[in-house]
């Protein structure tokens, strides 16, 4: 398969820098999918799965919230966090989600508490689900 | 005399001892800490720098969309958010950029203030202007929630039409000795720099499902993520400030110690000599 360049980025630093051959990403409006020589294409990119296909083998990373950036030279990933389905501490997910659970039980009232709750709900529950598909 | 003298300073030698005991703690804290933030600040540098150079490329291909985030003909009130330390004795490095702040906003009549750090909201609190926002205590290990937080705010008082720009002033490290402070401006987009962007535009950008839809997504997430770096940023800049005055604060008292024990062993000498001068001139005598 054609090759293309990859960069996945976070606030944490560089999590990958190479080649490609297919990326499938979860963006607002759906998954979707870039191979070489896409048209340059901006997405904003939601809490889920992302498929990234390097040298043959598919690797599954979970991606809460981000951007999608593709040009001729380069497809930037830029994510919120990004974390590879082997790399998830899924005792720490758990208990992430366990405690969302806990703070949306709680924050009845507070509109935005309930909305971080919420979220870190969804990140968690992402993450488990991610690390256990594997 | 002599020995009054003596004990003089002998007490100064003591306090500036006790005085170099402290800033050196604080040299080691600063520069044990400054470590830490040095690294995550160069970790967050490329995303930072890819969000940036992606939102100048946004902005140059928008001159023919319209988007809320999009120039408005009149800048009349303007927002500042402005990043400080928690705490003094940095060298320069609070001041710099207060008064960076300061002068950019001398031409306002009534500019509105986010102030991050606690020397920040101290500045502007004390010359009275309106602060929309203020944030203390959160340099340190900033997370994405507050910074999510203060973007928030500041987005909420743009397209509500409450301030036409937004401009965020932060310190950037660039050496652990160098520290530059910055005004950046992050609303409205189209007027950032756009060198760049030329490149992109005969191609013609496809933006999922709208640009419109994006933009108002993906520019929240933009100055959030601006913001952290920023804070990160100015963390370690501020710690590398610290370090190096606390350093020459170091060196200083040393020094002085060097020449006040000088004086303390001339002062003893010619104690001395004195009383050898009385005893013999007595011997003298008899």
């Amino acid at each position: 398969m054609t090759e293309f360049q990859l960069k996945i980025l976070t606030p944490e630093g560089i999590v990958y820098e190479g080649k490609a051959e297919s990326v499938i990403v979860r963006t607002t409006v759906g998954d979707k999918g870039i191979l070489a020589r896409h048209e340059p294409y901006v997405a904003a990119l939601g809490i889920g799965q992302a498929k990234i296909r390097i040298e043959g083998n598919v690797r599954i990373a979970a991606i809460s919230s981000g951007i999608i950036d593709v040009t001729p030279e380069c497809t930037s990933i830029l994510a919120q966090s990004f974390e590879w389905a082997d790399e998830i501490d899924l005792e720490r997910a758990e208990k992430a989600k366990a405690l969302a659970e806990e703070r949306i039980k709680q924050a009845k009232e507070d509109k935005k508490q309930l909305d971080i709750a919420e979220y870190k709900l969804k990140r968690a529950i992402n993450r488990i689900n991610v690390a256990t598909k594997k | 005399m002599a020995s009054g003298n003596m004990k003089d300073i002998k007490r100064r030698v003591k306090s500036v001892e006790s005085t170099m005991q402290i800033t050196k703690a604080m040299q080691l804290v600063a520069s044990s800490k400054l470590r830490k933030a040095k690294a995550r600040a160069e970790e967050a540098r490329p995303f930072f720098e890819a969000q940036y150079s992606l939102m100048c490329r946004i902005a140059a291909e928008t001159e023919k969309l319209s988007s809320v985030f999009s120039h408005r003909c009149e800048v009349n009130k303007r927002l500042f958010i402005v990043i400080a330390g928690d705490r003094g004795l940095a060298g320069g490095y609070n001041s710099n950029i207060l008064k960076l702040a300061q002068n950019a906003m001398e031409k306002d009549e009534q500019p509105y203030i986010i102030a991050i750090g606690k020397k920040s909201v101290e500045y502007f609190t004390k010359r009275n202007y309106p602060i929309a926002a203020s944030y203390t205590d959160i340099a340190e290990r900033i997370k994405t929630a507050d910074a999510a937080d203060i973007a928030q705010i500041a987005i909420d008082m743009y397209t509500s039409g409450k301030v036409d720009e937004i401009r965020l002033f932060f310190t950037q490290f660039v050496s652990p000795l160098v520290q530059t402070a910055t005004d950046m401006e992050v609303l409205p987009i189209d007027s950032l720099p756009s060198g760049e962007a030329v490149r992109y535009n005969k191609v013609g950008t496809t933006y999922d499902p709208s640009p419109d839809a994006v933009f108002n997504r993906i520019i929240p997430k933009l100055i959030t993520s601006l913001i952290m770096c920023a804070v990160g940023e100015s963390y370690a800049s501020e710690l590398g400030a610290r370090r190096t005055s606390m350093e020459n604060a170091t060196d200083n008292a040393e020094e002085m110690i060097a020449t006040l024990s000088l004086m303390y062993n001339r002062a003893r000498q010619e104690k001395i000599t004195n009383e050898l001068n009385e005893i013999v001139s007595g011997a003298n005598a008899l």
